[in-house]
């Protein structure tokens, strides 16, 4: 971006301070690097445009490319609320997740970003990275998600940076929402030592579960283990956020992929809710759908969603019910929990 | 003049419970062909059903469960059921209480005569 560039959208911000050419300014100014300038401008863009996802998106993006992961999350958060479908933001929060050692969250946020544009090949591997680390971990209270250790970040890290032959949306590459711009990979890849000695005493704002839901000792995973059909079907409860709160999806190769079955199904129930609100046909019950390879049955429960899939040919009418008593099962374990 | 699709609208229609059945585009949500009882709002029915459509079937994919056939959605108030082929869904709104077996079946039959 030129500097005469930057100079006609400034002057075109001071004519119209209401204008949202506010937005490419700042990013303008994000890209050359000035970014205590681009945040002036975002966070005026955002006070400006408190309802426009970009507007914060920008701001979270400036957030962490200064390394304030606090007001990147938060950032990014706020775009989710608004738009709860947005890609960036939920790229955004996959690699600060990842950053952070929050891979479960890292992981819902990429397959959620993933399932907004499946196109996306930079997407598919970086939720393949976060897969890997996944599978590296083996203690106990590192699969409750609780931040892993120093070492296991750097080691993401250098699995995502160094060795990945392909180009990585963990590491610095091109915009992964498709404009071209410097991501928000490469904002947070720019701070990855600061995000390393700050990971053990950072803040961190609230998008997953509450820990006590996540302790091993409630075995989470085994929740609707004898109300399935053997290894054909599972069963899984998701929290607002797509994140899984019980429940397991074990596939072929023996790998538990409900995080990413999650994550990818979860956006249903979000548009399911939209439609409801407009087709004023009261609150959405159940979501049944028939794929080649599964029957899938979907409930509000809540706040957030449970999900049942069965592989094929098991009949859509037993998913159902299925359906109805892991809802049951659901609610006593919540409570109880 | 009727279109190609209007005999499978005005079948699939017949059923008890049945308010309303369009074929619409996929991808923009605009209706194709439908028959609606007074009162439905065909065009937010399509737009909307197609948008849930259109994202179950991505997200099916996406999660490795392959093609998206046959979706029911239930609510307080009604029914949404839909097929899809490549192009076009066709979309069914349905009182509570229809049948939705039949339906399911009738849509199915309906979505091979798709192009």
């Amino acid at each position: 971006m030129a500097s005469d560039d930057i100079r006609t959208m400034s002057e075109a911000l001071a004519a119209d301070p209401s204008s949202l050419i506010v937005l490419p300014l700042g990013e303008a100014l994000r890209r050359r690097g000035e970014l205590d300038v681009a945040l002036r401008v975002a966070m005026r863009g955002a006070e400006r445009h408190p309802l426009v996802p970009d507007a914060h998106d920008l701001l979270a993006r400036i957030s962490a490319d200064r390394g304030d992961l606090d007001h990147a999350i938060a950032g990014w958060e706020q775009v989710l609320r608004l738009e709860p479908l947005h890609g960036g933001a939920r790229k955004g929060l996959g690699f600060v997740c990842f950053q952070l050692g929050r891979l479960e969250e890292a992981a819902a946020h990429l397959g959620a970003a993933l399932a907004a544009d499946p196109g996306d090949p930079t997407l598919a591997v970086a939720l393949e990275t976060v897969r890997d680390a996944l599978r590296q971990r083996t203690d106990a209270s590192e699969r409750a998600t609780m931040p892993v250790k120093r070492s296991a970040v750097s080691a993401g890290l250098e699995s995502a940076t160094t060795t990945s032959p392909e180009p990585s949306p963990l590491s610095p590459a091109p915009d992964a929402r498709g404009t071209g711009s410097p991501p928000a990979g490469a904002a947070v890849g720019a701070v990855v030592g600061a995000v390393v000695g700050a990971v053990a005493g950072i803040g961190r704002p609230t998008t997953g579960l509450p820990y006590e839901l996540r302790s091993p000792e409630a075995d989470s995973g085994a929740v609707f283990d004898d109300l399935l059909e053997g290894q054909r079907s599972a069963a899984l409860l998701l929290d607002g956020d797509g994140l899984v709160l019980a429940g397991r999806y074990v596939a072929a190769d023996g790998r538990d992929v409900a995080a990413d079955i999650g994550a990818q199904l979860s956006g249903i129930s979000d548009e399911a809710g939209r439609a409801m609100r407009h087709l004023g046909l009261g609150q959405w019950r159940q979501i049944v759908f028939e794929t080649e390879a599964a029957s899938v049955a979907m409930a509000p429960s809540q706040d957030g969603v449970l999900l049942v899939a069965a592989a094929r040919p098991i009949p859509l009418g037993f998913v159902r019910r299925v359906l109805e008593r892991a809802l049951e099962r659901a609610l006593d374990w919540v409570e109880r929990s | 003049m009727a279109s190609p699709f209007a005999q499978v609208t005005e079948s699939l229609i017949r059923h008890r419970g049945v308010l309303g059945a369009m074929i619409v585009g996929v991808d923009d949500g605009m209706i194709v062909e439908s028959t609606l009882q007074i009162g439905v709002n065909g065009n937010a029915f399509a737009a909307l059903s197609a948008s849930l459509y259109r994202k179950a079937r991505r997200s099916a994919a996406a999660a490795g469960f392959g093609a998206t056939g046959f979706l029911e959605l239930t609510a307080e108030q009604g029914r949404v059921c839909a097929a899809g082929a490549e192009e076009l869904v066709i979309i069914v709104v349905c009182e509570p209480r229809v049948n939705v077996g039949m339906v399911r079946v009738e849509l199915l039959r309906a979505v091979e005569q798709l192009p």
